[in-house]
């Protein structure tokens, strides 16, 4: 069963699978965007902006931190080989997009995370399968029974561990009714996502380890953590 | 809850993290020793010929940076990055770049090799694979696969699918020469 996923989904094709959560979880939330006041239109713009910023904002990054070559080889920015992106670069001109549409179209910002919630609960799930994919994100070797044969190894299923997280963080932001005020909604998503990247990196094998062995993905972790708490006080004094 | 309570949480929450991240700290380095073809794993070893009979074992080229692509000559992807690859080739063989072009030629028609070779004017050593162990010890699944190894014998990158642009493999190769 798994051997035929990751047959169906290998590299190239497991972003695939990004594709889809995005087009199940963006067509779930503008289902319910009015809930949080948030207009169909309004959601359906600041994503396709915000999409189209990601794709662009990635590559740009990308090309800017190895400009000399780019130099060199102009054509090359325009390649169709997706490895020319950088997600953290990508994310960043989301974010930067999305904050502007918004101040430009008077959305609030609180309400609009809150509409896009389901939207990220499903491409978190997307991103654990396509990691499952790939094989990216791979566990540490084990002897647990339910260790999964991966590069050349029995490793911990930290893929399938993440997916289930995922899944389970879904099904809590689905279930939520009421939403006791802007805000607290995706604050709880992220704290429990972050939660969980705390808990399951550990039994990941291919960390970027700092001092004594540390985990730098559980640190950022924790300190995602700290700052929804801080957050979290913000939006419940502010009110 | 009362805020007090909250806070009281928040501390035990971030307290319970820090005491996790301590105990599930990696001492052992997961991945060291083990081949696989994965970024981070020991690029499995393979010993192949060129067309002229001239062997090559990957594993005697440590201290190099290894390029070594999979490719067919029936893969549009793989023809189409080849010059990229033979223009990289003359620019940084000095710096210590090897190439290594593993034909599939399990899945292609031995015939075709030379006369690509020819066509391309490629210099740097083709190898043919006609028992399919490298593609199952890479794991191949799309052509063209292209694996970055450093001096060390580590995969830094894996690029599948094409065609790669001459940037993109100027940034890769550049990493392994460091």
């Amino acid at each position: 069963m798994l051997t035929l996923f990751r047959n169906l989904f290998s590299p190239p094709r497991h972003m695939i699978l990004l594709l889809l959560a995005t087009w199940i979880g963006l067509t779930i939330a503008e289902k319910h965007t009015e809930r949080h006041g948030v207009g169909k239109d309004d959601l359906n713009n600041v994503t396709y902006y915000g999409l189209i910023a990601f794709v662009i904002g990635g590559r740009v990054s990308f090309v800017l931190q190895n400009l000399p070559a780019f130099i060199k080889n102009p054509p090359g920015i325009l390649s169709i080989n997706p490895d020319i992106f950088d997600p953290f670069g990508a994310v960043a001109a989301a974010i930067i997009t999305i904050v502007i549409y918004g101040q430009r179209h008077g959305l609030l910002l609180w309400n609009t995370l809150d509409a896009l919630t389901l939207y990220f609960s499903i491409l978190s799930i997307g991103i654990g399968l396509s990691h499952l994919a790939a094989g990216t994100a791979f566990g540490m070797e084990t002897n647990v029974i339910w260790g999964i044969d991966l590069w050349n190894a029995t490793r911990h299923p930290t893929q399938i561990y993440e997916t289930a997280a995922s899944l389970l963080i879904f099904g809590w932001v689905w279930f939520q009714k009421q939403n006791p005020r802007p805000g607290i909604l995706f604050l709880t998503y992220a704290g429990l996502t972050a939660a969980a990247q705390l808990f399951t990196q550990a039994f990941r094998g291919d960390s970027t380890l700092i001092i004594n062995g540390l985990r730098q993905g559980q640190i950022i972790a924790w300190a995602t953590l700290a700052i929804i708490f801080v957050l979290f006080e913000y939006r419940l004094k502010e009110e | 809850m009362q805020k007090n309570q909250r806070i009281i949480f928040y501390i035990l929450i971030l307290i319970a993290g820090a005491a996790w991240i301590t105990i599930s700290a990696d001492t052992t380095n997961a991945t060291a020793g083990t081949s696989a073809p994965q970024a981070g794993f020991t690029a499995p070893d393979f010993t192949l010929k060129t067309p002229d009979g001239e062997g090559y074992r990957l594993s005697e080229l440590k201290g190099n940076a290894v390029l070594v692509n999979l490719w067919a000559t029936w893969c549009p992807p793989c023809r189409a990055e080849m010059p990229a690859i033979e223009k990289m080739y003359q620019e940084y063989k000095d710096q210590g770049l090897v190439v290594l072009a593993v034909n599939m030629t399990y899945q292609d028609d031995p015939a075709n090799v030379s006369p690509f070779i020819q066509e391309y004017g490629l210099t740097f050593p083709v190898l043919l694979e006609e028992t399919g162990n490298v593609g199952t010890a890479y794991q191949l699944r799309s052509l063209p696969s292209t694996y970055f190894i450093n001096r060390a014998g580590i995969i830094q990158e894996v690029v599948i699918g094409g065609p790669m642009s001459e940037a993109l493999l100027r940034t890769r190769i550049e990493q392994i020469l460091q």
